[in-house]
């Protein structure tokens, strides 16, 4: 229990104002400068969600999410508080574009010289996900407006608890400038019941308590330098160091935690799964700053010989035509030609990361794919003309392992998101390229932030937040029950073709054949993807094309009245 | 889930909307709205809630607590599981902000 108290003495925590106790309105209110608290897009703007009634879902007239601009200690603020007790604060087509157009006007306003700074307070399960692939773009379009915001003014990340931070908003709070928790408060990348249901019981006990905050905890977090500030439960002391991590301002170019690929490089050189150390180990082996590991060597890593035939491979040997194809690690192959560099990530089987041995984007994996599209940027620095960066997609999901978990798979994903998007906002035209399944966190991490994003018109290409038979357990109904409301609920379906509606979609070919495509079949592709990169260098270089396509209009109506409400209400009361 | 709507006489009418509560396991939240130009007098309550088949007890609930509370306006309840007492609660926090 000591460890609870994070510093204070037991009569401090007796006289304390709990934070965690509040809700989301109460929460922001407790940080913001009395009497300041302005509501944006509340419940009464009738913002609720579209999907969760057709479901039986009673929803939300705020659809659980709280947007409030006011000052702290005088300075302009938004704050974005996800109410935890409404479907376990998942985030759905609703809730994430309240929070990634308030961050977007939030940056509008910083760059035209009145820096407004953001504070998201990060109580998630992740994707909701009876709203699935329209949540996944949502955590995808929230990453990018962090991104957006985060050089101009600070993105404060709060992990309070008792829900914690999980899922592919996780990515999201390793990005922000800095991040306070508190010992009640967990951060993750896969919650501990779906690395059980993917893994096995020996992988994750999701009934282990002590095991999960030992691997997921805020002061774990805070002890490995994957978090800045631990704070007790107490809204003074919380406001507080919301105020400090506002007045530390934005940091240098580089010095984000998202952007130490040094860092990360060193600490995954020192981390082996076969000889892994205990989680009360780790902040030793690694410091509890966020800096270089010292002495550290990279593992010699061995090329299997006879590397699996996936359609990830094939297509990105056959897309990438005469340009040798490099394995940056076995399981990341990079080619690049004058116009492009081309990237994908591959089964390895024999990769020392053992639950990232089919393909899924786990840590190494992440931390390859940051480095080849960094060293392209940097590269093409000053080049009118910037190379494209074209993502084969061919994976199963991101890494679902506690060894993942322990080392923080939301930073090194984080640290992929943030290379992604810095070379599209830096005019390098990134598209993605689905030819296999897409799931979740490794489709957000490699694929997601790209401009214009393709997918191959077939039935073994599949788009999805999360593996069926996870996504049952997690929201208590069989895969039957999922099949039938995915007839209904087109962002539920794990159909390509009724993704292709969802607004975000440019480009749904047809080839003859997806897992042994004919010389017809890549020029089809090659094509498509020439068109691709020419849209996107004359589109934007934000993400506002996947609400303002066609199929955006009419699906995504709900976010774009978030987005007209919120202009709306941003500087006046409505 | 079930949409349930009753209608109750009331006798002074809400000023201003309010909101109260979370459409959180076992709570709801309560939206309070002033009557619109148009609309029939007195209390008219809209219930959607994740439990089917409780009809005769909300109906009772809401009865008792508006003989005693004829506040008049448009009362849109989404719940999430709540019992009678907690409903109970909720309405009780919401008329008395409807007052302060």
């Amino acid at each position: 229990m000591t460890e609870l108290l994070a510093g204070q003495s037991w009569q401090e925590l007796l006289a304390r104002h709990s934070f965690i106790e509040l809700d989301a309105l109460g929460r922001a209110g407790a940080l913001l400068d009395p009497g300041s608290l302005r509501v944006l897009a509340g419940p009464f703007d009738r913002l609720e969600s579209p999907w969760l009634e057709p479901q039986g879902i009673t929803p939300q007239a705020d659809d659980g999410t709280v947007v409030a601009r006011g000052t702290v200690d005088g300075r302009p603020v938004v704050v974005a508080a996800i109410e935890q007790g409404f479907l376990g604060g998942g985030t759905g087509e609703v809730s994430g574009a309240k929070i990634s157009q308030a961050l977007l006007l939030a940056a509008a306003d910083s760059r035209a010289g009145s820096p407004t700074a953001a504070v998201i307070l990060f109580e998630t399960g992740g994707v909701r996900l009876q709203e699935a692939n329209l949540g996944l773009n949502a955590v995808a379009e929230i990453c990018s407006a962090v991104l957006d915001l985060r050089s101009n003014a600070p993105v404060i990340g709060v992990v309070a608890g008792t829900v914690g931070s999980f899922g592919g908003m996780s990515i999201a709070a390793g990005l922000c400038t800095r991040l306070i928790v508190t010992p009640q408060a967990r951060i993750g990348l896969n919650g501990p019941a779906v690395i059980e249901q993917e893994g096995g019981i020996d992988e994750f006990d999701s009934r282990d308590h002590t095991l999960i905050w030992a691997v997921d905890g805020g002061g774990q977090r805070h002890a490995t330098g994957l978090a800045d500030s631990l704070v007790p439960d107490d809204s003074n002391l919380l406001r507080t160091a919301v105020i400090d991590a506002i007045d530390a301002g934005v940091p240098e170019p580089g010095r984000h935690r998202s952007e130490r690929l040094d860092v990360l490089a060193s600490r995954l050189a020192v981390y082996d799964p076969a000889d892994a150390p205990s989680p009360g180990d780790l902040p030793a082996l690694w410091g509890g700053s966020y800096e270089p590991v010292p002495a550290s060597t990279q593992p010699t890593v061995v090329q299997a010989s006879d590397p699996p035939t996936t359609r990830g491979r094939t297509w990105m040997l056959e897309l990438s035509g005469s340009a040798p194809v490099e394995s940056i690690i076995p399981s990341v192959l990079s080619a690049t030609t004058a116009d492009a560099r081309y990237l994908a990530v591959v089964p390895d089987p024999d990769n020392r990361f053992y639950r990232a041995r089919e393909g899924q984007v786990g840590l190494t994996e992440s931390l390859a794919l940051a480095q080849a599209v960094r060293d392209l940027i940097t590269a093409d620095e000053g080049a009118e003309h910037k190379r494209a960066i074209v993502a084969v997609v061919d994976l199963p999901s991101q890494a679902y392992g506690r060894y993942e978990e322990m080392a923080g798979l939301h930073q090194a994903m984080a640290a992929t998101t943030d290379a992604y998007h810095a070379a599209r906002v830096a005019g390098h035209p990134v598209v993605a390229v689905v030819v296999g399944k897409a799931l979740s966190g490794g489709f957000l991490t490699h694929g997601m932030q790209a401009n214009q994003i393709l997918a191959l018109d077939d039935p073994g290409v599949e788009i999805h937040a999360m593996h069926q038979a996870a996504a049952a357990r997690i929201t208590l109904r069989t895969v039957d029950e999922l099949n039938e409301l995915a007839k209904t609920i087109i962002p539920m379906s794990y159909d390509v073709e009724d993704w292709a509606k969802l607004g975000f979609c440019d480009g749904l070919l047809t080839v003859g054949s997806t897992d042994d495509p004919t010389r017809e079949d890549v020029e089809t592709v090659g094509a498509a993807i020439e068109d691709a990169v020419r849209r996107a260098r004359g589109g934007p270089r934000d993400l506002s094309n996947r609400l303002d396509s066609d199929a955006a209009v009419s699906t995504r109506a709900a976010s774009r009245r978030v987005r007209d409400v919120l202009a709306q209400q941003w500087n006046t009361a409505s | 889930m079930q949409t349930l709507t009753y209608r109750f006489p009331a006798r002074k009418a809400a000023t201003r909307p309010i909101h109260v509560g979370v459409v959180a396991s076992g709570d709801l939240e309560i939206l309070l709205e002033p009557l619109a130009p148009g609309d029939d007098d007195g209390v008219v309550v809209r219930v959607r809630t994740s439990v089917n088949g409780f009809d005769t007890v909300w109906h009772d609930v809401l009865e008792r607590f508006f003989t005693r509370t004829p506040l008049a306006g448009r009362w849109e309840l989404n719940d999430f599981g709540a019992t009678p007492g907690v409903v109970n609660l909720r309405l009780r926090q919401a008329s008395e902000a409807a007052a302060s």
